[in-house]
């Protein structure tokens, strides 16, 4: 079943491009997004010249330090003397910005988008983690010295409580992910380690521990998304989008229930409409849910309906999300592993899946046959929801 | 009628507030891959920019050129034209300036681009057109400030 979405134009994916991800990095954000973006060109077999509109994301300025980051990024995205836009719905940003790309080509605006996410996160001083400080309520909230983990501790022990999961069981996520990114060439912190190391990290905020959590990273990672005449003549193999999802749960998270991700389902479930999909859980092949931490791509399995509610740690342990199970989950690595540049983290996520439509992902390359894949993220003040569907 | 927030209240002690602060008080910047060649330029009394495929060099040098191509870091030497200048009477805080600031934005003769710079030039001489050619300090750390002004 398709609804009436009133599209002129169906829309594909015909390039990525991807810097490595980094701690401290040399480059500019600008340059950064250079990187990406000529990789992603390349890749397409398009010069700047050929490209009509431009879509950019990048999270909170403070990260960069610059207080235009939409502008102060153009020139390094083509984006000058073109029609360019910034989006912004903080951690969602990266999966918003194709699904911006989208509305971009559908509508018949534009033919050939360069779509970019860039993340400069080292500038911040002392430490970049104060910025996620001020999206705590200024008046009841902040002079509790809170900070970004606390919120993510909370959700977590409500989830393992209400689903029955144990430290260990989420653990086997970061094992997995960290060791799917050992084969991916931008990786920051690919690993091999085991539930034993997660358990005996540096313990921050309980039951958070280091190993449980994705890094400070820099990096840019660029799309090339067309309309389907366009992708017809450029490749023999372009990946549709066949639907996208955004949506916002309630403001702040006092009135949310914290153990089933609805701003993530809502969003799901509208691009899944879009898309035709009845049984995400059967339908879908390859997914990149949203793993900041590894409880939250649990979370996430369960609110893009690829696992029952509470079901995602269970099948973690039986290998059904591995690189060779029935529906691999994060074959890139994810955040956890290939690193968290808080914009690009997303557009990653996308880019691995039109790597896995195409058969192009090297020895991330999943052992199934893959048709259809799922992707979000997930951001402001933990309620914004970000989906992307793609397809061969 | 009640007191509402239109109505002018000059003092922060006439209203409830709660006071916050944002920790990120400092940034470190990296110039980037041909701003670290420009910095050591400057540090050896050079201005560098980058030539690209159009024949042209341009300033500052950005790793990649408007066609998106990687540039080459080349000198720029000669003159420098003001495009246009202000002069600062007052600081960021109100307090008179003493020996006002002249600042200018500046063209390279042999270049694309610009840079924005102090001008030690009598305000009567200034004017839109005159060329300028930068004074470098003796001690040079590195950073733009090595240049001392253009005159």
């Amino acid at each position: 079943m398709r609804p009436n979405i009133f599209m002129k134009d169906r829309v594909a994916i015909v390039g990525a491009g991807i810097t490595k991800f980094m701690r401290r990095s040399l480059e500019t954000p600008r340059e950064l997004a250079w990187e990406a973006a000529t990789q992603a060109l390349d890749s397409a077999g398009l010069t700047l010249k050929d490209i009509d509109c431009v879509v950019t994301g990048s999270a909170p300025d403070t990260f960069d330090g610059v207080h235009f980051k939409g502008e102060y990024i153009a020139d390094g995205s083509g984006g000058i003397s073109k029609p360019i836009t910034r989006v912004y719905v903080g951690g969602g940003t990266g999966v918003f910005i194709p699904d911006a790309g989208f509305w971009h080509v559908a509508s018949g605006l534009c033919k050939k988008v360069l779509v970019l996410g860039e993340e400069k996160m080292s500038p911040a001083h002392p430490h970049p983690q104060y910025v996620f400080k001020y999206i705590w309520d200024p008046i009841l909230e902040r002079p509790l010295e809170p900070n970004l983990i606390w919120i993510f501790a909370m959700e977590m022990r409500r989830y393992m409580t209400k689903c029955g999961a144990q430290k260990e069981d989420i653990a086997l996520v970061s094992v997995k992910n960290k060791r799917n990114a050992l084969d991916h060439p931008s990786a920051l912190i690919p690993a091999n380690i085991t539930v034993e190391d997660v358990l005996n990290s540096e313990l921050l905020v309980w039951p958070v521990n280091l190993l449980d959590i994705s890094p400070v990273t820099d990096g840019a990672v660029a799309l090339v998304m067309t309309s389907e005449d366009v992708a017809r003549k450029l490749t023999d193999t372009p990946v549709w989008v066949d639907g996208i999802g955004f949506t916002l749960e309630n403001q702040h998270w006092y009135n949310r229930e914290l153990s089933f991700p609805r701003y993530l389902n809502y969003a799901a479930r509208m691009a899944y409409k879009m898309a035709g999909i009845e049984r995400p859980w059967k339908e879908i092949d390859v997914a990149e849910p949203y793993d900041p931490f590894d409880y939250k791509e649990l979370h996430h399995i369960e609110g893009l309906m690829l696992a029952r509610p509470c079901e995602a740690w269970k099948l973690v342990k039986e290998g059904y999300f591995n690189r060779d199970g029935e529906l691999p989950t994060s074959p890139s690595g994810g955040l956890l592993g290939v690193g968290n540049p808080i914009a690009a983290a997303g557009v990653m996520k996308v880019a691995e899946l039109y790597w896995q439509l195409r058969y192009e992902a090297g020895k991330r390359q999943v052992k199934k046959a893959v048709h259809k894949a799922v992707a979000n993220a997930w951001g402001d003040l933990m309620q914004a929801g970000t989906v992307i569907v793609l397809s061969n | 009628m009640m007191d509402m927030s239109f109505e002018k209240k000059g003092r922060l002690e006439d209203i409830v507030v709660w006071p916050g602060d944002q920790e990120v008080d400092k940034f470190v910047y990296t110039p980037g891959i041909h701003g670290t060649e420009f910095a050591k330029g400057l540090k050896d009394g050079k201005i560098l920019g980058m030539k690209c495929k159009d024949g042209k060099v341009y300033v500052p040098p950005l790793t990649f050129c408007p066609d998106f191509s990687k540039g080459e870091i080349a000198e720029i030497e000669g003159d420098w034209v003001v495009i246009t200048y202000t002069i600062v009477y007052e600081d960021m805080y109100g307090n008179f300036l003493e020996k006002p600031k002249v600042i200018g934005f500046l063209k390279p003769v042999n270049g694309e681009g610009g840079l924005i710079h102090y001008l030690n030039v009598p305000i009567e001489k200034i004017n839109i057109g005159l060329t300028v050619r930068p004074v470098f300090k003796e001690e040079r750390v590195g950073n733009i400030n090595d240049i001392k002004y253009f005159e």
